[in-house]
């Protein structure tokens, strides 16, 4: 075979195209290769329950939009790791953000951990968005304006809720009233939060019990023997791990709860464990940002709880809510920044996106405020024993959006709940 | 009034439970000198295997009021760990105590790691039992009778070991074992069959105590080190290896605990180890301890 000039030519063109085509397709090939997104997340201990919720609702926004065409137009896998104390955790940042090298991260649900891995995550400069933590020291908004960590609504929505709750459904039908809350800065802000929210209704009350079990004690007949011995014609408790259901199984056999009216805001974490046997009927019961049993849920959330009941036998709780809601903006965010590019983003070019994108979340529509805070709707109401599930339902739904429940960005909480035009 | 007697019921229901797991720890120390960290893990292995033979009670259906024999026997059944388990500490039994103080914790977190394999992370909770047995009236106070049976057991199990420890052959041979174990095998005992026993018997102390607690709370992998915590205030009260001790302990710490919480709530722990504190400094073998040089 001869092989001419223009032969020549022909091959040695073809052959300088062959050699440089990985740099030139180089950033088409990269955005073909699936999206890694970090999950940390509690898989033990007293959020274990609240964690492995999360992760279940992720593993479906996955699936679901995967089966969609992923996160403009490529698809994502999720990397997980567990959330513990604030010190491994952030262990377990920075081997998500260095050695997985992810683009981006979600999950965290303890605030006493997102303290720690905020700071982190903005000098490592790696997107990071909150399923349920925040960056408070109590009320107290340490990271007023971080460039890539998104966080939660504020810890003390649902205690604000069902304080005004209290007041809405409760007023003048109690006198005596008692509280039993976590020890530590959540439970004793909404205790003081519940107090404040009744002394600025012109609620007469007297507060005759303070009870403060640690996280996870599981006898609490000594607390609750001090509770009955207050006579209270009101209790209110943010107990929302583990703890809650045996308070409640342990107050029904000693009695605590007859003629006693109960305003439980966070409950709704431990729906599956509070069995109807138990629970009493009438509580101000807190659902946070997903009602399971919403009668208007949106096809979404009729999907999604019909799928999760189907696999797991019980049904979900806000924590589902919260972690959909982060990878449907975390997605909002990466579509908007790349159609107004033309380019694959940046984490920062992604962050930057990110705030006022309305999403539709599990439990309703939800967006990220400037200062990078959650905006999404909460649902609590008076229980009922009259359903088809062991545990308890609403008899009526309260609809409050975050706006009306949270202190605004720069803002002293103890200062606006003083002050703030309230829904009630 | 009722009042008090609340405070105090609620008080001894915590003591009797820890009574038990306390009275293991002081039984295994008292006659093989180890102190058992892993004593938390029995109680918590106690409280999901009671989870589990209450499912196949409930599925074999067994009526509610038979659940509270099936807990204890499920309790004395899976106590039985203890034998091979002792086979691997009698590896260290002439080695430092801090040989012992290691591998016993390291059976703690091991076993932590078990619960999470075969029961889950997710605390595990057992409904049809606690409420089975209704309310009880005592003294113009309403408490879960299943409280009742608990703090019954725990006497009934205190006065059982007694016995054994003091009016049988075999509880004078334990007992003599551990006053001088060279004296007694030169007399012909066979220590380390007296070893095995002990173990396994202060292993289901802590199984039965497991077993019994969970119906009123859950199961759940912290609560292993909880107690352990709690059990080794009740052995400086009452005095290392003391069975005496291990009673009293259990309800000063049950009964001052409840007092706190009545009281001062913010107090509860402080009133607890201020006591041990004071026993420390006035009589550091504790109420029944005997005194070392």
């Amino acid at each position: 075979m001869k092989l001419t000039r223009r032969d020549f030519s022909r091959l040695a063109g073809a052959g300088v195209m062959a050699a440089a085509a990985p740099r030139l397709f180089a950033p088409a090939l990269a955005q073909n290769k699936p999206l890694r997104i970090g999950i940390i997340a509690p898989r033990s201990g007293a959020a274990g329950t609240a964690g492995e919720c999360g992760i279940r609702a992720v593993q479906w926004a996955t699936e679901r939009m995967n089966k969609e065409g992923g996160i403009a137009g490529r698809k994502f896998e999720l990397v997980i790791e567990e959330e513990t104390n604030p010190k491994d955790t952030i262990e377990r940042l920075r081997k998500l953000i260095l050695q997985e090298k992810v683009d981006a991260i979600h999950g965290l649900i303890s605030t006493g951990v997102s303290l720690g891995v905020a700071p982190v995550a903005e000098e490592e400069q790696a997107l990071v968005v909150m399923w349920d933590g925040t960056t408070q020291d109590g009320v107290k908004e340490m990271m007023p304006n971080p460039k890539y960590v998104f966080r939660s609504t504020d810890n003390e929505c649902e205690a604000v809720m069902g304080s005004l709750l209290a007041v809405k459904h409760f007023k003048g039908k109690f006198k005596r009233v008692a509280g039993i809350n976590p020890d530590y800065s959540y439970g004793r802000n909404n205790w003081e939060a519940f107090k404040q929210i009744l002394a600025r209704f012109g609620v007469e009350a007297e507060f005759v019990a303070e009870q403060w079990p640690k996280i996870g004690t599981m006898d609490l007949t000594s607390h609750i023997a001090a509770l009955n011995a207050a006579k209270p014609d009101l209790i209110f408790s943010s107990m929302l791990f583990a703890d809650l259901p045996v308070f409640m199984k342990q107050g029904h056999a000693a009695g605590l709860f007859e003629g006693v009216k109960l305003v439980l805001p966070a409950a709704g974490w431990q729906i599956n464990q509070l069995k109807k046997e138990f629970m009493p009927e009438g509580i101000v019961f807190g659902h946070n940002t997903l009602y399971f049993d919403h009668p208007q849920a949106s096809a979404l959330q009729k999907a999604f709880v019909q799928d999760y009941v189907e696999r797991y036998k019980e049904v979900p709780h806000w924590e589902a809510d919260r972690a959909y809601f982060a990878m449907a903006t975390y997605k909002a965010g990466v579509e908007a920044a790349q159609k107004a590019l033309g380019k694959w983003p940046t984490q920062e070019q992604v962050a930057e996106a990110m705030p006022g994108l309305e999403v539709e979340s599990l439990g309703g529509k939800g967006r990220f405020r400037k200062d990078k805070i959650a905006e999404q709707v909460f649902y609590q109401g008076p229980s009922t024993n009259s359903n088809k599930y062991d545990f308890p339902t609403l008899a009526s739904i309260d609809t409050f959006s975050a706006e009306q429940l949270q202190k605004p960005p720069g803002a002293d909480f103890w200062e606006w709940i003083k002050t703030a035009k309230m829904p009630v | 009034m009722t009042e008090l007697i609340d405070v105090f019921l609620g008080g001894t229901f915590h003591a009797a439970v820890l009574f038990l797991v306390a009275a293991g720890l002081q039984l295994v120390f008292g006659v093989q000198k180890i102190v058992n960290l892993a004593c938390g893990s029995f109680y918590a292995l106690g409280a999901y295997f009671g989870i589990t033979a209450v499912g196949l009670a409930i599925k074999f259906g067994m009526p509610p009021v038979l659940f509270f024999p099936v807990l204890i026997v499920a309790g004395l059944a899976i106590g039985l760990v203890g034998l091979p388990i002792e086979r691997v500490l009698r590896t260290i039994y002439r080695r430092d105590e801090s040989y012992q103080l290691l591998i016993t914790f390291g059976f703690l977190l091991m076993f932590q790691d078990v619960f999470r394999f075969l029961w889950g992370a997710t605390p595990r909770t057992m409904d049809d039992v606690y409420l089975a047995y209704g309310t009880a009236n005592v003294l113009g106070v309403r408490v879960p009778t299943y409280n009742l049976l608990v703090i019954a057991a725990s006497l009934g199990i205190a006065v059982g070991l007694g016995f054994f420890l003091e009016r049988t052959r075999i509880g004078r041979i334990v007992r003599a074992t551990a006053e001088n174990r060279d004296m007694a095998e030169g007399l012909g005992v066979n220590a380390s069959k007296i070893f095995a026993l002990v173990f396994t018997v202060g292993c289901m102390l802590g199984t039965v105590g497991g077993a019994l607690v969970v119906p009123s709370g859950a199961a759940s992998l912290d609560m292993a080190v909880e107690l352990v915590v709690e059990s080794f205030a009740v052995v400086v009260i009452g005095g290392l290896g003391s069975m005496r001790g291990a009673l009293v302990g259990a309800l000063v710490v049950g009964l001052m605990r409840a007092a706190a919480i009545s009281l001062v709530p913010e107090l509860e722990m402080l009133s607890v180890y201020l006591v041990v504190v004071i026993v420390l400094i006035v009589r550091p073998a504790g109420l029944f301890g005997k005194a070392t040089a």
